[in-house]
């Protein structure tokens, strides 16, 4: 497929083996997350946090338990209502009952082994650990080994995307129906290699579909940095970017403090994340680009974004998942899978992500999956390449950690997490979200807060198994997905 | 020696032993101590166990000691490092803590230069369930248990040389003087000097000693039995408050690498403002000792002099404690259970 261009790649036809135009199924009386009450409206989050499920049930067309079926007919929502009847015999009927119905995931960035380390993890196997975690669309980190800095290393995903077909099959693992896959959403570099010297073909690579830039590393030239802004104002993509000052940096691997100290592992200064946000801000100030702040991991990082998006800077920022459930006290194991870049917070710092992100100062929570082999993770803690896997994970164990658990003193409602994992990112990359509305394309996710799983390598889609949660079990599952084919640009 | 307190398979960290398991470590290794002025010096405790010695970062003079120390317990040892390793060919460092395991190892002791790695190998011993000890011999910036243990005993025997005994540590003011940020042997003396009741002063340029050492090591130490045990330690970025009236001081090495972080300007100033003279010792109490770890960089962190005056340095008792201690952690971890 030498001759592939942007152009043909996409969209892809429907492959009429795996989505039947004919297909009618209805969900029943699952608990339905936040409806489409502001969840798709960016400007009305307060509605939806403070009301949650309770003003979904005094919406008509749910139960006063907040349930409801709904009905999905050729790919889009037909209907919505406290009980359908009359449905047509062949309808497939899925109990939904004890699980939630809400909006497809959409993560903003996750790194694929694909091209270079296809041991880690392929698109193939991304894309089917994502759909199995309720993510429907996933950004692609382009720092890749080559990188995605060109438009023909760009269409390889897109045609790796052309063999993602929706299904409504279950999940289950001994499903004979296709296994879903999500679709993944190709970012492409800043600079050539990623390598924060010379920029890519910015304008190019935008005309051929992709995402946004980012080189998933610091940018440390600032000239380059200016230059950039400067430059992408006319392309409307988003620059995601990194804020990070890797000389600051040195060679931590732990955030500074007093946990750093008595584990002896070098530490980081948060000054290393905030004063590379602030020359960011400043930037912005002058040169309105379009923004978004990934992985913001500090407090004084949330309390600098709160201060400027008081201001009215455009910015948009997201947290990496594992900074608002883990923190320094939970490295006393060493545990490889808990080195993360930037590293995880202090206890302080975790309150501070887990407020923005429940305040909306910080708009989306990323994934940031990072696929490594064991023998790459089976090494000493400073050693450890950073980062960990999370698309089938981050879900059920966001849920279990701030909705139905205690295990934190701030909350999330349904609504409030499901913003942040699905409007949220799909706002921050200028994506229509997927809504839970009549006439919607059924982009949807089914999750069983319930269901208990043990996290083995054999019941992970993911090629790797490097997690905090290996061996452990766990509870929530997506128990269906729907994934339309129509989403390609 | 069969009924001391003692229930510990690994020994990583000293951030939780208490009084009683230091007493118990200090009454072993003066028994072999005694052991050791005899004319036999060897025991036949550890007869037919494996004490394996993965020293993944080089040692001499630790490894020595535990081997030594494992010989005098008639244990059989075997001795990993790194020059004869297949570590660069992809292997990982639980493999070679399982080929190990596969030859028999009783015992491991494990030196690596990346902290938490012998935490990492004893969470895997128990995984599998082999009842495998691990201790830890030096691990990156976190902990040197043997060594710390070994100062321990060699303050016991210096404030009591007749009946030495943790409890004359108590209110005992100790400077630790140095390049504080990046020491292992630091970090373990700062639990087990605390423990005992003993202040620990701090004295380094803030670059070498963040404020935050002070709430990462003085949270009290909680026994399991509920007994509170407060945890002194004073943080000084000038060196005589740290020595006024100190009863020992202990010096320790300043890596040369240091200078290209821009953590000091340089190796003349550090001797300046931070260098134990004879001069500075006048601060201190009386009978001041002073305590390095070694190796010394001799007219840096310590005059040439100092070092070499028996009335004031107890360097070399370190070295000859350190044999005995090491023999007391393999027997409690191992030996006793026979």
């Amino acid at each position: 497929m030498a001759t592939d261009s942007p152009s043909t790649t996409s969209p892809s036809t429907p492959s009429p083996s795996t989505i039947s135009p004919s297909t009618t199924q209805v969900i029943r009386q699952a608990s339905i997350v936040g409806l489409d009450l502001g969840l798709d409206l960016g400007l009305d989050l307060g509605l939806a946090r403070e009301s949650g499920l309770e003003d979904a049930a005094s919406d008509e067309r749910v139960n006063v338990e907040g349930t409801a079926d709904v009905l999905i007919k050729a790919g889009r929502i037909e209907a919505i209502a406290p009980t359908l009847t009359d449905l047509p015999a062949d309808t497939q009927i899925i109990n939904g009952r004890g699980q939630f119905l809400g909006p497809g995931l959409i993560d903003l960035y996750s790194q694929s082994g694909q091209p270079g380390h296809e041991s880690r993890e392929t698109y193939e196997s991304l894309s089917r650990a994502a759909a199995a975690g309720g993510f429907t669309r996933v950004g692609l980190l382009p720092n890749t080994e080559p990188a995605v800095d060109s438009a023909s290393v760009m269409a390889a995903i897109q045609r790796a995307n052309s063999a993602t077909r929706v299904s409504s099959a279950a999940l289950a693992a001994h499903s004979a129906a296709p296994e879903n896959r999500s679709q993944l959403l190709p970012w492409a570099t800043i600079t050539l290699g990623a390598q924060g010297k010379q920029l890519t073909e910015l304008a190019e690579l935008a005309a051929a579909g992709a995402l946004g830039f980012t080189d998933g590393e610091p940018i440390v030239n600032r000239v380059l940095l200016r230059r950039l802004l400067e430059y992408m104002q006319p392309l409307k993509k988003p620059v995601a970017l990194w804020p990070c000052d890797p000389n600051l940096a040195e060679a931590g691997v732990v955030r500074e403090g007093p946990q750093a100290l008595r584990l002896g592992l070098p530490g980081v200064s948060a000054i290393a994340e905030t004063t590379a946000l602030a020359t960011l801000l400043e930037c912005i100030a002058e040169i309105p680009a379009w923004v978004h702040v990934m992985r913001i991991s500090t407090a004084r990082g949330v309390a600098l974004l709160r201060q400027a998006k008081a201001q009215g800077l455009p910015v948009s920022a997201s947290v990496p998942w594992h900074h608002l459930v883990f923190d320094t006290q939970d490295l006393e194991g060493y545990d490889p899978s808990l080195r993360h870049s930037p590293p995880l917070g202090n206890p302080a710092d975790r309150q501070a992500l887990i407020a923005g992100v429940a305040d909306g100062v910080i708009d989306a929570i990323a994934i940031d999956h990072s696929p490594y082999t064991y023998e790459e993770k089976t090494v000493a803690f400073d050693t450890a390449p950073p980062g960990a896997i999370g698309l089938e994970l981050a879900l059920p164990v966001l849920w279990q950690t701030f909705v139905s658990g205690a295990q934190s003193d701030t909350r999330l409602s349904p609504a409030q997490l499901w913003q942040a994992l699905s409007a949220g990112p799909a706002q921050c990359l200028g994506l229509t979200p997927p809504r839970l509305a009549v006439g919607s394309p059924a982009e949807l996710v089914l999750f069983d807060p319930n269901a208990e799983w043990s996290v083995l390598p054999e019941n992970l889609r993911s090629l790797s198994s490097n997690t905090p949660w290996l061996n452990q079990t766990i509870k929530g599952k997506v128990s269906h997905i729907w994934t339309p084919t129509f989403l390609a640009d | 020696m069969t009924n001391l307190p003692w229930n510990r398979h690994h020994i990583i960290s000293l951030a939780d032993f208490i009084p009683a398991e230091y007493d118990s470590i200090l009454q072993t290794a003066l028994s072999f101590q005694g052991v050791l002025a005899r004319r036999t010096k060897k025991v036949p405790t550890l007869q037919g166990q494996v004490v394996a010695n993965l020293f993944f970062e080089p040692s001499t003079r630790t490894r020595s000691s535990f081997e030594l120390a494992a010989k005098r317990l008639s244990a059989d040892t075997l001795n990993f490092s790194p020059g004869s390793s297949s570590l660069t060919k992809g292997e990982t460092i639980l493999d070679t803590a399982k080929t190990y395991l596969a030859m028999g190892t009783d015992l491991m002791v494990i030196r690596h230069s990346g902290s938490g790695v012998p935490a990492t190998i004893a969470l895997e011993m128990d995984r599998l369930g082999v009842g495998v000890g691990v201790l830890n011999a030096g691990d990156g910036q976190h902990e040197h248990p043997s060594q710390a243990l070994l100062d321990l005993l060699t303050l016991c025997n210096d404030l009591n040389p007749e009946q030495p005994s943790i409890e004359d540590l108590r209110g005992k003011k100790v400077a630790i003087v140095g390049d504080i940020l990046h020491s292992r042997v630091a970090r373990s003396n700062l639990w087990s000097l605390t423990a005992c009741g003993a202040e620990v002063h701090l004295a380094a340029p803030p670059t070498l000693l963040p404020k935050a050492f002070l709430e990462a090591f003085s949270a009290p130490l909680i026994t399991p039995t509920g007994q509170t045990i407060e945890r002194k330690v004073f943080v000084h970025w000038q060196l005589l408050p740290a020595l006024e009236n100190a009863d020992f001081v202990m010096a320790l090495r300043l890596q040369k690498e240091r200078m290209s972080g821009h953590l000091l300007p340089s190796l003349r100033e550090y001797h300046q403002q931070f260098g134990i003279t004879r001069d500075r010792l006048k601060h201190c109490a009386p009978n001041v000792k002073i305590l390095h770890p070694g190796p010394t960089n001799r007219g840096v962190e310590i005059t040439s002099d100092l070092m070499d005056d028996p009335k004031l340095s107890l360097v070399s008792k370190q070295v000859a404690s350190g044999v005995a201690v090491r023999m007391a952690l393999l027997y409690l971890m191992g030996g006793a259970k026979h």
